[in-house]
């Protein structure tokens, strides 16, 4: 099966010249025009490889990228313009693989993209699922968006974040100190105050009775988890 | 029981002021009406015949006298009282607080000449920004709560003083960062215009380049009618940085002579329509033909750059250009049916570097078109103005006089434009 590349541009002349090399080596390519469809395509057709611009309406190349590894460990490149390495550093710290820096040359483009392919070959995992869900709650990590029994729940940013951190480790307890450093930083280690308030509002909004909670619960003395779900036996 | 004896403050009077003096403070954004508010709280709770502020001045760093009210005794005397400038002198060196209780009593006529003074450093974070000044023309001396309640001013006034000095170094502070972005939008758009056309050079020149790949006919001449467009893009953006500094500098010569403007409109038009195959235009150039005095080359500049506006950011509009004669001036309207300009947008379109924020993210452009127009029509002695309705349409419109005023006033920038 022939290695499928997704490319994001929102300049039609990048996407032709990227298209056009990238198929004389035996690519398949498909191709978008903005983050949103980018995020759409990745979970529709896994590629193998993605190509995005950083600079694209409606959602940019970091945001995207970041949303990408929330649901998948596939490859990203990003194009970059020269001299913007505030974006570049922003890109690789969001889970990005390399960067192209234009104005590239087509043999450069089509190194990159072979070196990357040949680094991630072995670490690349089969794609999740971009939804994530734990009985009544559903998380869109294409979207950044939630769901609790079909209806959509409005988070803050830092709800958010300390949400996936549970959906990323369902079943396993988290210790107040994990939490406050992967979502606060380091200089929050011995902050637990304003980890309750943020559990507190996560469960006010995503639990049907927040003091006997279903989805965060609270392990005395170690942590939090969210629980795996039993299989329903119908 | 002497006169001189301080009524008794009670606790309560005293608390009532400490907190209305220190709300006045915090609420002040200026710490001259603030005083004005503050004295008599303070009057009630301290007693002073004069109180007086120094301050350093900004540029000599001597102390000048910043606020003085005189509440007390020696309202008559004016400037032979004492004022204690020695003593802030004093104090302003050494950021202590100054006592001078005469002793002993001296007799109601001579008080003026022996006055009891409490100096007291106005300082915040270590640094000293000035002195404040009471004196009392007779006793009784300072107490240790007078010297508290005087410090606490002290304080408050500090807060004041360093208040509006923040203040004022922020509106510094935020109108050079303001210029600053404008300069690195200005930046940021030259580059990223720059870049792009560049990006598809080397992009496609490459490809071509490929040693390990042979590509047929039709793609070489796809990617060679690329590279000729951006090379044509790049040659655009310089001209126009280039007029846009000449103008601005005025250092553009207009070649005057008689131009007809239907004649000149309807060569713009053809060639655009050349480009464009899809462009509708509508002239209606049929007025009288007087031609104007004019630089044809300049004109025909202005009268593409709106139309390759309109091809932009009115897609599938509709153009209709028209001439009509106004006394001395044609009168030149380009008319689209496009999408139109939000009103607030309108006061800056002819701005250097103004994009509409809605638009620049998806079109190409310097946000130098309109400007360059402006400079050349006013060169012209002309207007340009424009009329815009979302949802609508966008009319341009351009006043030409017939003549050019035959002397210019010396000096001026427009009349170097005009010259030659």
């Amino acid at each position: 099966m022939a290695t499928r590349i997704l490319i994001a541009d929102d300049e039609p002349l990048y996407i032709r010249l990227l298209q056009i090399n990238l198929l004389t080596e035996g690519y398949e390519v498909i191709t978008a025009t903005n983050g949103e469809e980018a995020l759409d395509l990745v979970s529709a057709h896994s590629p193998d490889l993605i190509i995005m611009d950083i600079m694209m309406p409606k959602v940019d190349g970091i945001t995207a990228c970041e949303r990408i590894r929330q649901f998948s460990t596939t490859p990203v490149i990003m194009l970059t313009a020269r001299g913007e390495e505030h974006d570049r550093v922003l890109g690789l710290n969001v889970g990005a693989d390399d960067y192209i820096v234009k104005p590239f040359s087509a043999t450069e483009l089509l190194a990159r993209v072979r070196a990357v392919l040949r680094r991630t070959q072995s670490s690349r995992d089969p794609l999740q699922s971009r939804f994530f869900t734990h009985s009544n709650l559903k998380i869109d990590f294409a979207r950044a968006e939630v769901w609790k029994d079909e209806k959509p729940v409005f988070l803050s940013a830092t709800e958010y974040r300390l949400l996936i951190q549970f959906a990323h480790h369902v079943g396993q307890v988290l210790t107040a100190e994990q939490l406050l450093v992967a979502i606060w930083g380091p200089q929050y280690r011995e902050d637990k105050e304003i980890l309750w308030v943020s559990i507190a509002r996560l469960r006010q909004k995503l639990e049907d009775n927040p003091h006997q909670p279903l989805h965060i619960v609270t392990r005395a003395g170690l942590g939090y988890l969210m629980p795996p779900i039993e299989k329903e036996m119908n | 029981m002497s006169e001189t004896i301080e009524p008794t403050v009670t606790p309560t009077i005293e608390l009532d002021n400490l907190y209305a003096i220190s709300q006045a403070a915090t609420r002040a954004t200026h710490w001259k009406p603030a005083l004005d508010q503050i004295v008599p709280l303070l009057r009630a709770i301290l007693i002073f015949d004069n109180m007086v502020l120094y301050l350093p001045d900004a540029n000599t760093h001597a102390l000048e006298v910043a606020y003085a009210r005189v509440v007390g005794r020696g309202r008559s005397a004016g400037p032979d009282l004492a004022w204690g400038e020695s003593v802030a002198q004093q104090v302003y060196k050494n950021g202590q607080i100054y006592l001078q209780q005469p002793q002993p009593e001296k007799s109601p006529e001579e008080r003026l000449n022996f006055p009891y003074l409490l100096g007291i450093p106005v300082t915040t974070h270590e640094k000293t920004l000035g002195v404040i000044v009471f004196i009392r023309f007779g006793g009784p001396p300072y107490s240790s709560d007078n010297t508290r309640v005087g410090a606490f001013m002290a304080e408050r006034i500090a807060q004041l003083v360093e208040y509006q000095h923040m203040r004022q170094q922020l509106e510094v502070m935020e109108a050079e960062r303001q210029q600053a972005r404008l300069q690195e939008d200005f930046i940021s758009t030259i580059s990223h215009e720059l870049l792009t056309p560049l990006g598809f050079i080397k992009g496609y020149t490459t490809t071509l380049l490929r040693p390990d790949t042979s590509w047929d006919e039709s793609n070489r001449h796809e990617f060679l009618t690329i590279i000729d467009e951006e090379t044509d893009r790049l040659q655009e953006l310089i001209d126009n940085l280039l007029d846009s500094s000449r103008l601005q500098s005025g250092t553009l010569r207009m070649q005057f002579q008689p131009v007809r403007l239907d004649a000149l409109l309807k060569d713009v038009t053809m060639r655009a329509r050349m480009h464009h195959k899809s462009l509708q235009i509508i002239n209606n150039l049929d007025g009288p033909a007087t031609p104007i005095q004019g630089d044809p080359q300049r004109l025909a500049q202005v009268f593409e750059n709106l139309l390759s506006n309109a091809i932009k950011y009115a897609p599938g509009a509709t153009v209709v250009i028209s001439i009509s004669r106004e006394e001395a001036h044609a009168h030149v309207t380009f008319q689209d049916n496009g999408p139109g300009i939000p009103a607030q947008y309108l006061p800056h379109i002819f701005e250097r570097f103004f994009r509409n924020p809605e638009q620049a993210p998806n079109v190409r452009g310097t946000g130098l078109g309109l400007y360059i127009c402006r400079q050349i029509i006013e060169a012209h002695h002309g207007k340009i103005w424009v009329e815009s309705f979302v949802g609508e349409g966008t009319n341009f419109h351009l006043l030409l006089p017939y003549q050019q005023p035959s002397k210019p006033s010396a000096g001026s920038k427009k009349s170097q434009l005009v010259e030659s």
